[in-house]
């Protein structure tokens, strides 16, 4: 079934920072200094108050942005720019919706060397995964909410990535459709074993789907706390063991919180 | 039952067309009933068909059409043959969109048939001329609508093209740019259509020798006021079409954008 027996590469950020200069010339802090190490296959959960620099964070691991300092290493290369092997889930889907369902999943797969018949197959199977494959002819514009995050799912997948970097996928998605997709991704990523960096605003969906909780604190973003989650899967966040794990990380998120707001009081622009 | 509602929902949308074009006719009759004008100045609605008919069966009215029509339809191509890769290239950088601006914003202001004079001297009262003046009039609603889709590309589209294989910005610009800008291009497409077709009337009214412009032209030279009516019906009727088959278009590749 797998054509691919990777099951990621592991992804080794030091020293990285990102600063970004206002328009009156002045240099802000966004990020960092941020150092982590990621396995390979481990599925890590970025967690933050709004505006804390988690989707810049992202935004530099998928090559949108040039880090200021640091250096990150995916397996022994550094990063270039862009790269279907560090493949994307973004919050707005990000769908094209020119194209339908199929091609979707088929537009990062077309230009690897493959054969229109082999794009098609891989294409038709990652839909299978995720469920959508009697919908591979259908525009985008027919789909719901959770149906286009599962195609976006299906195209981020099907281009075989080392890493998977997810911004806030489920965030604009209704609390029980997210409930769905939490299970969903995580079916899939037990069948197609990859290292993820997700990144939320939300502790529980982090405590179900984590190996590993990483707290980032406010601007500019630093790692605040970590957490090893070894609860087997699939995940009862009501345990004790996970209710208690959710109290340490909101002691810990409840002051970033506090220091967040304390600076949009002082900076109405912030 | 599907059938009929089918009907009933077409007839909803035809409908207020044929009222509001028999409310004119009305309207119309009772002026000339009422005033009594010379035939040659305001002739009645019945009239006019008559001539119309007449004008359809001796072929004058499909020749002139086919003028008006060829030279809209080849100025109009011609025009977004350049503005619409234009717009897309100002819409995707700015170092370029800095340069051009200047001279859309002072040349967009001139209307279409301000340049008809120009158009003559420089042309003569050939089709060239003609050419020229609808060119300017479809270019400008073209450029600027392209322009605008361009720029209001989710960002995330651009992204997600860049992570799944774009690795070029002639890749980028060909996969995501080009189709994220469809719907703003049709909008152009149409809008410039529209202007073309009204730039058209007034080129030939001042220089041509056939064209639905002249046989209005024509037709005031003539004193026969029923001929210069059936000119405008026609181009009324032929720009309402025109408009309604774009708007398919339209619906048809109106995709939301995001």
């Amino acid at each position: 079934m797998n054509s691919s027996t990777s099951t990621g590469k592991p992804l080794r950020i030091s020293g990285l920072t990102k600063t970004y200069a206002t328009r009156a010339g002045e240099m802000v802090p966004a990020l960092g200094p941020v150092s982590v190490h990621v396995e390979a296959g481990e599925f890590v959960v970025v967690v933050g108050p709004s505006g804390c620099g988690k989707t810049t964070l992202l935004h530099v691991l998928a090559g949108f942005l040039k880090p200021t300092e640091g250096q990150i290493l995916v397996g022994d290369e550094p990063i270039a720019g862009p790269n279907v092997d560090r493949s994307v889930v973004f919050q707005s889907y990000a769908l094209f919706p020119w194209l339908s369902v199929l091609g979707n999943v088929e537009f990062g797969l077309r230009y690897k060397p493959l054969s229109k018949e082999a794009r098609r197959e891989i294409a038709l199977r990652f839909l299978r995964l995720v469920g959508l494959q009697d919908f591979a002819n259908r525009g985008i514009d027919e789909l719901s909410g959770g149906m286009k995050q599962r195609v976006a799912i299906a195209r981020a997948f099907a281009v075989d990535p080392s890493i998977l970097l997810m911004d806030e996928p489920f965030g604009a998605l209704d609390a029980l459709t997210r409930r769905f997709l939490q299970r969903e991704l995580l079916r899939i990523w037990e069948e197609q074993r990859r290292t993820v960096v997700f990144i939320t605003h939300s502790v529980t969906e982090a405590l179900f789907l984590a190996d590993r909780i990483l707290l980032m604190s406010s601007r500019p973003g630093q790692i605040k706390g970590e957490w090893r989650v070894t609860t087997p899967r699939p995940r009862d966040i009501t345990s004790s063991e996970l209710v208690d794990l959710e109290r340490q990380i909101y002691l810990l998120l409840d002051e970033e919180l506090a220091k967040t707001f304390a600076q949009e009081g002082q900076n109405p622009h912030g | 039952m599907g059938r009929t509602r089918w009907v009933l929902a077409r007839a909803s949308r035809v409908l207020p067309f044929f009222f509001a074009a028999l409310v004119i006719v009305v309207v119309w009759e009772i002026v000339v009933v009422l005033t009594k004008p010379e035939p040659s100045i305001l002739p009645p609605p019945i009239a006019v068909v008559a001539t119309f008919g007449h004008l359809v069966l001796n072929g004058e009215l499909g020749i002139d059409t086919a003028y008006s029509l060829g030279r809209v339809i080849s100025a109009w191509l011609l025009s977004a043959v350049v503005a619409v890769p234009l717009g897309l290239l100002m819409g995707s950088s700015k170092s370029i969109e800095h340069i051009i601006n200047p001279f859309v914003e002072l040349l967009r202001p001139i209307s279409p048939l301000a340049w008809i004079p120009l158009a003559i001297l420089w042309f003569g009262i050939g089709e060239s001329g003609k050419v020229f003046v609808v060119y300017i009039g479809a270019f400008f609603p073209i450029l600027l609508n392209t322009v605008a889709g361009a720029k209001d590309i989710d960002p995330a589209l651009l992204h997600a093209g860049e992570v799944f294989g774009c690795d070029t910005r002639l890749k980028l610009f060909r996969r995501v740019v080009v189709p994220a800008s469809m719907p703003a291009i049709v909008v152009g497409l149409r809008v410039g259509f529209g202007t073309g077709w009204a730039a058209i009337i007034a080129a030939e009214l001042v220089a041509a020798q056939n064209g639905l412009g002249y046989l209005i032209a024509n037709g005031m030279d003539i004193l026969r006021a029923d001929e210069v009516l059936v000119g405008m019906i026609a181009i009324g009727i032929l720009g309402f079409l025109f408009d309604t088959f774009f708007r398919y278009l339209q619906s048809r590749f109106g995709y939301g954008g995001r």
